[in-house]
């Protein structure tokens, strides 16, 4: 199987180009295009529960789509919701945690199970985060640019920048230092310790929305 | 003190690299990443009390708020900041000869000894829900400045007129005065046009291509009302 990630950083697509028994699995709302003799299987991997589990708990689709080419040549082409950049990571039996939300595609046998991001993560985007594992390729994206942070010792991002991290770190969430906290929603921050990568996006879908809400009109009635 | 822009793609950022004795100042929402070593302090800007900056922060402007980057081991630290909406970042070398003025939403921090004076624009900002606030960057260092969309720069030689939507910053050697695009105020008012800044002097101007109001408009009108 052979891929390319076009248009990155700003509008990254994933194409796959598969040859008989290549699997695929994907967010189930990703397919943007497709071509040749795929066929599509609309999976809970893992079981109801732990389809179940993804929806309610990570927030990633119930369903996750499995293609599997029954011929050579065919095409799959898979487009996140947001306009961003896009990370290929192998993966050869270890574990990356991913924020929620974060997970497009995995070829080979990666698969994402949710996991309990103890209260530690919560106030962060999710209480739960996916964790990764298998061998293959996993795709990740994110809402901005995309930069990778080698970490040795502490570093910190701020709550919501956070798209992956290895399992070698382990985080906290702190607030910022000498903050009028009140005056805020947005000054938790996470705190990554250890050695390891974590991958950082440059913008926030939560700030993004923020600074839309003054723009809605306002309700009138009182009872409202 | 050394920046290095990540002129990424549509989403630009900028990694700032502090040394021990560097002050980074940046608008309070615009850090995403920094190394452990990095201190934040938190402080207001408002004129002579809050409530300017309380109904600017009604207004969805800016929060006023600034942070104050410096490490605090004696080693050196670095901070990223990046804006809200997609666009391009350009740094400024502010001369301690001549001033800029960056508009409110445009700014994004500078080196923290430089000097930041607020510019608020009176009563008839608040009308037409605009962003009328500059802030006044004075002193010898780096300004970080964030568009909605791309940068562009305008020398300025006589007259020009801006939609206030879309001035990013400029020199204060530049004169300006606010006022809406023509007609009436009602018609102004109904026509939706937004204000305009007269430009009249020398100096440099930098325009966004996009208007962060017009945006908002766009999406807000399409979601359903909030509560007050």
């Amino acid at each position: 199987m052979r891929h390319v990630i076009e248009h990155r950083p700003s509008y990254s697509l994933l194409s796959l180009f598969m040859d008989t028994g290549d699997q695929v699995l994907s967010d189930s709302g990703a397919m943007a295009w497709m071509s040749g003799p795929l066929e599509v299987k609309t999976s809970t991997r893992g079981g109801v529960l732990q389809g179940l589990k993804r929806k309610l708990l990570a927030g990633e689709s119930f369903f996750q789509n499995e293609y599997t080419a029954a011929g050579d040549g065919c095409e799959l082409a898979l487009a996140p919701g947001s306009a961003g950049d896009m990370v290929e990571y192998p993966m050869n039996g270890e574990e990356l945690f991913l924020e929620r939300g974060a997970f497009l595609a995995s070829t080979g046998s990666v698969v994402c199970d949710s996991k309990w991001g103890g209260l530690k993560g919560l106030f962060n985007e999710g209480l739960f985060i996916l964790r990764c594992s298998g061998t293959g390729i996993l795709f990740f994206h994110a809402y901005g640019d995309i930069q990778c942070v080698d970490v040795d010792g502490e570093y910190v991002i701020d709550n919501g920048y956070a798209v992956a991290w290895e399992p070698s770190l382990d985080y906290r969430l702190t607030r910022a230092r000498k903050i009028r906290s009140f005056l805020f929603g947005d000054q938790l921050l996470l705190r990554f310790s250890g050695r390891g990568r974590v991958w950082v996006q440059s913008r926030s879908p939560q700030s993004l929305a923020n600074f839309v809400h003054p723009f809605r009109r306002v309700r009138r009635s009182n009872n409202g | 003190m050394d920046i290095t822009l990540q002129p990424n793609g549509a989403f630009h950022s900028a990694l700032v690299h502090l040394a021990p004795g560097d002050l980074f100042k940046s608008d309070s929402g615009a850090m995403f990443r920094a190394s452990s070593n990095v201190d934040n302090d938190v402080t207001t800007i408002s004129r002579g009390g809050g409530l300017l900056a309380g109904l600017k922060r009604l207004a969805g402007g800016d929060t006023f708020f600034l942070s104050t980057f410096q490490t605090t081991d004696g080693r050196a630290g670095e901070v990223g900041v990046a804006p809200t909406l997609q666009g391009h970042l350009e740094q400024v070398d502010v001369q301690a000869d001549q001033p800029w003025l960056c508009a409110g939403g445009s700014f994004l921090g500078c080196d923290g000894h430089m000097d930041l004076t607020p510019r608020f624009q009176g009563l008839k900002g608040f009308f037409s829900g605009e962003n009328l606030f500059f802030m006044e960057v004075s002193g010898t260092g780096p300004l970080l400045v964030g568009a909605y969309g791309s940068i562009s720069e305008v020398l300025v030689d006589g007259e020009l007129i801006v939609d206030t939507g879309h001035v990013v910053a400029f020199e204060s050697s530049l004169s300006y005065t606010l006022s809406k695009t023509g007609g009436s105020w009602l018609t102004s008012f109904l026509a939706g046009e937004g204000f305009v800044l007269h430009f009249a002097g020398q100096g440099r101007l930098l325009v966004q291509s996009h208007n962060p109001r017009e945006f908002g408009a766009l999406l807000g009108r399409r979601l359903p009302p909030r509560r007050q």
